[in-house]
């Protein structure tokens, strides 16, 4: 009877255990679909976002990822808006003023600086640590951090090297230009008919000039600013610099190059049309689109200094980064979805929307079997290495004193290319030019510039 | 004693209108006025209200004073190439018997397309590198080098001007030759008979029938091709070397490129008011001529 008893009360214990924990099992499952339908609850609203990735695969991968999103949290809608680089500062700098400007956005590194001192962005510490902030290169987050605030998240990284047509190389029987004068004599045994030894772009619609620049003064170590942020165009190496452009125009450039802009000078290139050039790991993906059939002839190689013994001093690099703005009604969306884009499998399929182009900014990707699979990187090896070694010694132009609003004033102003137009079509002097651009740059920088 | 009463229906229907231009025309030009007093530039949410400082700086820009005279010259040129090519044009297609709507409607054709198609157009012809026109011209050996015609200065700006005059002068075509069709044919008749040379008949007729039309349409031109942004800013952005600045690109380039909004207020208001002189004496001129033909 004992017995009977004991595996009574056993069985109804292990019946009532057995219910408890399958109601404890279901009401965890019930509380977790409750937090997921309250998360998807929390996250609703109408975001729009703008970037500049204006080619195929980079904006199908950013659209991919938002429709993910939106399949995985339906109350909300993102809305995307393309833009060339250019436009976008002017939409931004005049939406700023009507209120017309998005909840996400891509921006160029000298431009954030310029947004915070508009008081137009929010920080993004809580995002960063999200993500892992140790994942991140510190000088990449660096470029936006005002006091202990970081304003964007570097997307990917690239850097300026000089791109060299191997074929025209042999051809000549020539080694790759390791100075800025073993490259001016490379060009003008390469300039054959239809093809210009380096093109020379000057256009006051974008900022070439003050790149082509800023590559010879970094070269040296120089900086076309003064460490109290003054525009330095009248230190030696300056003026060298901007002498030994127009030297390089007046020689060996396309005389239409005067009004060139990147897109203009990058054409070219990809067209075979020059046997030099500088950009990123971009131009693989221009050249194998306009002429595969010169895929084989491009490498990349450092950019030239003065001397060759010079060190290196590090040249351009662009950190190109997300910022959410200020005036967005859904900033917890929009953190939320550039957290998404982070995600391990869209973040790589961004980079191979355009590989050795976009370089991440985040450890370990690098190591990733997927990543080192693609045929672009495995060609690409040597360009690859060159442009991340690139990266990690360069900054933005002009942030060698740390970023500031000045250097993103200089490099979108076009006052520098003024000053080389100037210089080229009225003959003056180029001391002379460059006083009159500094004291415009100057002029700007009081007026616009809040330290 | 009567009172007049006040009628809603008429405001109601007026109001529309008057809301459209409110906002379409007083607005920016009232707020034009007032950032012309201040520091107003995009990137700062303050700025401060400094009397004629943005007028004394936009007068003393050697810049300004170059854009202006490029003002001036970009109006002149095309304004009179415009009118003498669209008259010939006119007056040619006039003695046409047959046909005349053919040669009408392909005439007409560089009006008809939008400023942006025409300065891609014009560029990837005039290209230094994969241009058209020069590689013809050094393949017929006629230059050694592709001419630059978008980066020497002078070139540049006769081109600007050419491209401006091929755009305009249909307009000035159809509207001269529907004046030409109401001049009355019998005092073309008569004037033979009293044996009147063409110059003559030319000179007494046909100019006084239509010289308001023109005057008119050169009151219409001046203003617009003075104004005029998009196909400068497209074809040269300006340069080279602000070789081809007029004054609406270097208003803008001080509001946009630089920021610089008040000091890109004051450059509009000043080009408003010169505007405003010129149409002033234009219309005191045209006024003459009516008075005289009636």
């Amino acid at each position: 009877m004992k017995k009977i008893l004991f595996c009574s009360i056993l069985l109804i214990s292990i019946i009532i255990a057995a219910g408890c924990k399958s109601k404890s099992e279901s009401e965890a499952t019930e509380s977790s679909e409750e937090a997921s339908v309250e998360s998807s609850e929390e996250l609703s609203g109408d975001i729009v976002m703008w970037h500049s990735f204006t080619q195929g695969p980079r904006l199908e991968s950013i659209q991919k990822t938002a429709d993910q999103f939106m399949k995985d949290h339906p109350k909300v809608n993102i809305k995307i808006e393309t833009f060339s680089w250019n436009d976008f500062y002017t939409k931004w700098t005049t939406g700023l003023n009507s209120g017309n400007v998005p909840d996400i956005s891509t921006a160029l590194p000298n431009q954030v600086i310029e947004m915070v001192n508009s008081d137009a962005l929010i920080p993004l510490n809580d995002t960063i640590d999200k993500i892992g902030k140790d994942k991140f290169s510190s000088n990449a987050l660096d470029e936006a951090k005002v006091q202990d605030n970081y304003f964007s998240i570097p997307l990917y990284s690239h850097a300026q090297v000089m791109w060299v047509r191997t074929d025209l190389l042999e051809k000549y029987n020539l080694e790759v230009p390791k100075t800025w004068d073993q490259l001016y004599e490379a060009s003008k045994k390469m300039k054959e008919d239809g093809v210009y030894g380096v093109s020379v772009p000057m256009g006051t619609n974008d900022f070439m000039a003050t790149r082509f620049l800023n590559f010879y003064v970094r070269s040296a170590g120089g900086s076309l600013l003064t460490k109290d942020y003054k525009a330095d165009l009248t230190s030696k190496i300056a003026q060298d610099g901007i002498k030994y452009w127009i030297k390089m125009y007046e020689e060996i450039s396309p005389k239409d190059s005067l009004n060139f802009n990147v897109l203009q000078q990058a054409t070219l290139f990809y067209q075979g049309k020059t046997a030099f050039d500088f950009n990123s790991g971009f131009h693989i993906g221009g050249v194998q689109a306009n002429s595969p059939q010169l895929l084989n002839s491009i490498e990349a190689y450092p950019i030239p200094k003065v001397n060759e013994s010079d060190p290196d001093y590090g040249i351009e690099t662009s950190n190109v980064p997300l910022v959410i703005w200020k005036n967005s009604k859904h900033a917890d969306v929009a953190k939320a979805f550039l957290e998404k884009l982070f995600e391990e499998g869209n973040y790589l399929e961004f980079l191979d929307a355009t590989p050795v182009g976009m370089l991440p900014t985040i450890d370990n990707i690098t190591d990733n079997p997927a990543y080192k699979e693609n045929e672009i990187r495995k060609q690409f090896e040597h360009a690859e290495e060159v442009i991340t070694k690139a990266v990690k010694e360069g900054t933005a132009i002009g942030y060698e004193n740390g970023p500031s609003i000045q250097a993103g004033i200089m490099t979108n102003r076009h006052i520098i290319e003024e000053m080389f137009q100037d210089i080229i079509s009225n003959g003056t002097d180029p001391m002379e030019a460059a006083k009159k651009a500094e004291m415009k740059l100057n002029d700007i920088f009081e007026t616009v510039a809040v330290n | 004693m009567l009172i007049k009463k006040f009628d809603y229906a008429r405001w109601l229907f007026v109001m529309p209108a008057i809301i459209v231009v409110g906002l379409l025309f007083v607005y920016p030009f009232l707020s034009s006025i007032y950032f012309s007093f201040t520091t107003k530039n995009l990137l700062s949410p303050n700025y401060q209200f400094v009397g004629l400082d943005n007028y004394r700086k936009v007068l003393a820009d050697p810049d300004f004073w170059n854009s202006f005279f490029n003002s001036l010259k970009w109006t002149f040129f095309s304004l009179a190439g415009q009118v003498l090519v669209g008259f010939i044009l006119a007056l040619a297609i006039h003695r046409i018997k047959r046909f005349k709507w053919l040669y009408r409607t392909l005439l007409i054709i560089p009006w008809a397309f939008p400023t942006i198609v025409i300065a891609f157009s014009w560029q990837w012809i005039l290209n230094g590198v994969y241009g058209y026109l020069p590689n013809l011209i050094v393949k017929l050996g006629l230059m050694n080098n592709p001419p630059a015609f978008f980066t020497d200065s002078t070139w540049a700006f006769v081109c600007l001007v050419g491209i401006n005059i091929w755009f305009g002068a249909p307009l000035i075509m159809v509207n001269v030759l529907s004046a030409l069709q109401t001049v009355p044919q019998e005092q073309f008749e008569a004037a033979r008979i009293d044996g009147a040379s063409s110059w003559q008949v030319f000179r007494f007729i046909t100019l006084p029938h239509i010289r308001v039309v023109i005057g008119l349409l050169v009151v219409l031109r001046t203003i617009w091709i003075f104004n005029n942004f998009d196909i400068v800013y497209l074809l040269t952005g300006g340069g080279p070397s602000n070789a081809t600045t007029t004054l609406p690109i270097f208003a803008y380039n001080l509001g946009w490129g630089t920021q610089l909004l008040g000091r890109s207020s004051a450059v509009t208001v000043l080009l408003f008011l010169f505007l405003l002189t010129i149409c002033l004496l234009y219309f005191y001129i045209i006024r003459k001529w009516e008075k005289e033909s009636k």
